[in-house]
Order: structure tokens, then sequence, then C-alpha cells
């Protein structure tokens, strides 16, 4: 049997194109809407890649009275084809303790980015989860035990004092 | 390739970007932030989406879960919902309930059934020249009771309100009617006694208060298209046939003054059948992952 390559290249574009384009057009939405408001949110910088709207990095603010405080945190996203059915994948690229953040990876233990995801959310929305994340450890599921343990414990001041020193050390610029 | 185009775009979008942030009012769909194509309302919490993006969104959690779910979560509220009413076009509206085979309404839902369903979307008028109503009333036709009445009410509520057990609305109506044409035929009775003619009631007004009758018992269940439903029932009543002469006298009256109303019919299906094709794309494409 003979397969047209054309028509077999042509089907699979068909195939893959309608949510492609679904997913592109709603992430230049929300490029659009991140010049917009840029000014809006000053604890969040979302930057899209200059060559691949589906690889954006975030820049968030550590939020006040917590050991990140002063510290600028930078996300990593990936965002998959099917998106915004699928939730996109974030990790923080900067290094952070907290029980909910996988040490070594990045990796965020975070519901809605799971099985909470709902296409309503977006990339600004998730950013600001993320920020009340922090703001608010869930010791409970911890991705970083050494962390979660401290909390468990009721050690806040150890917590405290581990997650504030690699904030310095990781998320604010050095002096000199 | 794609992806210089990408940017290319975003340059685009960039110089649109700031036209429009004057509109600050503007609403969009949440699902896919752009304005809404074909409004969909979630039948308990009314949010509003995209049909598409809605459907879509119903059919990818379905396929997530392993056991089939009838209900759906909103993606903006979180509440239980059970189907998507869209197509609201100020009278009528359609309604998906979440993973209900579509091809299950059609065992039901005839031919004719679509055919008299879209008869409520035109304008009326060129039928009720075929019978002539003032003299049904006025020769108080109405004291014989058309006996294909029952079958042709529940066809008919059937169509219109698209669900397959409407017993329930049928016999309320019909009580109704048969509750009015007993009190006709003891009114004759007593006006045959007394050898009085014409003096109480006109046929007229006998009309108007068989109309207010049934609209009453019609329109919890057909609000909107209350006062078409008593026309055409009122009709179908004067016209003396049964079923299957009135459809062809009906269908006659149409093909005559307006040949444009059965492509109207063919565009209502072909939408209907056009989401198939495109679920499958979402098949495919979901097994590929």
């Amino acid at each position: 049997m003979q397969i047209n390559t054309d028509d077999a290249i042509l089907s699979i574009h068909l195939l893959v194109v309608p949510h492609l384009q679904a997913s592109r057009a709603r992430l230049f939405k929300e490029y659009k809407e991140v010049q917009r408001e840029k000014v809006a949110d000053p604890d969040i910088q979302l930057v899209c890649d200059d060559t691949n709207i589906f690889k954006w990095t975030a820049l968030i603010k550590g939020p006040s009275e917590t050991p990140y405080e002063g510290g600028i945190f930078q996300l990593a996203f990936a965002v998959p084809e099917q998106y915004p059915l699928q939730p996109p994948q974030v990790r923080f690229l900067t290094k952070i303790f907290h029980p909910n953040v996988h040490f070594k990876t990045g990796e965020i233990c975070l519901d809605i980015l799971k099985t909470a995801w709902s296409p309503a959310w977006t990339l600004q929305s998730v950013c600001r989860a993320i920020i009340a994340l922090m703001a608010h450890p869930e010791a409970d599921s911890p991705l970083n035990c050494d962390s979660g343990n401290l909390l468990r414990s009721g050690d806040l001041r150890g917590y405290q004092s581990m997650a504030r020193m690699y904030t310095k050390l990781a998320a604010m610029p050095k002096k000199g | 390739m794609a992806e210089t185009e990408d940017a290319a775009e975003k340059a685009n979008m960039n110089d649109e970007g700031r036209s429009s942030s004057t509109s600050k009012d503007f609403d969009p769909c949440p699902i896919c932030l752009g304005s809404f194509l074909q409004e969909a309302y979630l039948d308990r919490c009314f949010h509003k989406f995209c049909y598409k993006c809605i459907l879509n969104w119903s059919i990818y959690i379905s396929r997530l879960s392993s056991k089939s779910q009838s209900t759906l979560t909103c993606p903006l509220c979180k509440g239980i919902n059970y189907s998507i009413v869209y197509g609201y076009d100020g009278t009528s509206f359609q309604q998906h309930y979440i993973n209900q085979d579509p091809p299950k309404q059609s065992i039901f839902f005839s031919k004719a059934h679509r055919f008299r369903l879209q008869s409520y979307y035109r304008e009326p008028g060129t039928i009720y020249d075929k019978f002539s109503i003032p003299k049904y009333w006025k020769h108080r036709r109405y004291l014989q009771l058309n006996k294909w009445l029952q079958s042709w009410l529940k066809r008919e509520i059937q169509a219109l309100t698209q669900e397959e057990d409407v017993d329930i609305i049928v016999h309320h109506i019909l009580v109704d009617i048969i509750v009015h044409h007993i009190l006709g035929v003891i009114e004759s009775f007593v006006r045959l006694s007394e050898r009085e003619c014409s003096s109480d009631i006109t046929p007229y007004q006998k009309r108007q208060e068989f109309k207010a009758l049934i609209s009453d018992a019609a329109k919890p269940f057909l609000t909107g298209r209350t006062e078409h439903f008593v026309n055409e029932v009122e009709l179908f009543i004067c016209s003396g046939l049964n079923m299957e002469a009135y459809d062809e006298v009906y269908l006659e009256s149409l093909s005559s003054v307006t040949p444009s109303v059965s492509e109207v019919g063919e565009e209502r299906n072909h939408g209907k059948t056009e989401n198939i094709p495109y679920l499958h794309f979402f098949d495919v494409d979901s097994d590929a992952e």
C-alpha cells in the first residue's frame, strides 16, 4: 500500500494545529494583557521567550513579612500545547527553602498546578498563587522534608532563619 | 519558522494592545480570553463561556477521570453544574447535558419533531389563512374535541422542550382543554334548553377564554414560546385534521411561500453534525500526548 506523504503530513498538521492555534491565541492574549498590566502588579514581572511563546519566565517579589521578603525569585514556565486545558509546568529557577518547593529541582507542589487546575487561571494568576504559597507554606505535603519537618515540629524560628538565609544567598543582589 | 512568526506577531500585538487598552470594560471568555463566540452558560452558576471552550473543557475533564461523570465543575467558581445552555435567541435555547450522547436524542426526536421546532423559528401568519379560525369559533365546532389532540400535543411539546418524557406537561394542558370543552358542552346544552341564542357569551369571548387557559397551563414549561404555542394549538384544533394530514397542509403552505425554510433546517442539522469531526480531532490529539 502506498501512502502519499504530503497527505499524511497535511493530515497530521490538521490534527495538531487546532489546539496549537487555540493555545497560541490564548497566550498572545495573555501577552497583551501582561504588557498592559505591567504597572498594575509591581510584584510580578512576566516575560515571554523571544522566540517561543510556550516558554515564559517570571520574576516575583518575596512577600513582605515572610522570610522571603526582599528577594527576587525567578520562575520558569513551560506551557503545554493543550493549554489552557492542561496547566503550565512551573518551577523555581532561584534556590528557595520552602516546604512545598523541591530544593534541587525547584518543582512546586501546588494543587492548582495539578488536580485543581482550571482553564480560567492565567500565567499571571498562577504567579499570584505562588506568592500566596510562599506566604502560607503547607507543611503537610512537603517536597522539601527538612523545611517541612522544621515547621511540623513547631520550630518556626529554625524554618524562618533557614529560609531567610537562602533568600539572602540566592534571591538578593550580591553586594559589592 | 513558526517561532519567528511568533515574534513578528507579538510585535503586532504590541501595537494593537495599546489601542485596545482604552476599553477597560471588555469582558472576555475566561477560557480563550477572546470575545465570546456563541455564548454559553452553565445551568447552575450561570457563568458565561464560549460554547466550544466550555464544551472542550468538559470533554477534556471527563477523559481525565476514569468513570464517566454527569457533572461539570465551573472553571470560575467550582460550582457543580449539569448542563451547558447555549444558542439562546431570545425565546429558546439548546441544552447540552454533560456526558450525554447526542445520538440518544434522535431516538424520539424525529424529522417531524425537528420540523415542528423549526416552525417556531419563523414568522407566524402564512398558515393561518389555510383554516378559517373565526368560523370554527362562530359555529361552535369546539363542541367536538379533536381526538388526535393528545398525540399532537405530545409531539409538539417534545419538539419544543427537546425532552422525551413530557406526559406530565401534556396532561396538565389537556386537562384544562377538556374542562373547557365540557363547560362548553354544558353551556350549549343549557342554552338549548333555555332556547335563547347568543346572549351571554360571544364566540370571541369563548376564544379568548380558551387561549388564556392554555397559555396559563403552558407558560411554566414553555416560557417565551407560550404565545406561539397557543396559536399553534388553536390552529391544529381548528383544522380538524389528524397529525399526518395537518403536517402535509402545513408543509404545503410553507413551501409555497418561503422556499428557504428547508434550507434553514438543513443548516441547523449541519451545525449539529459539524461538532462531531471537531471532537474527533480532540480524540486523536489527546491520545497522541
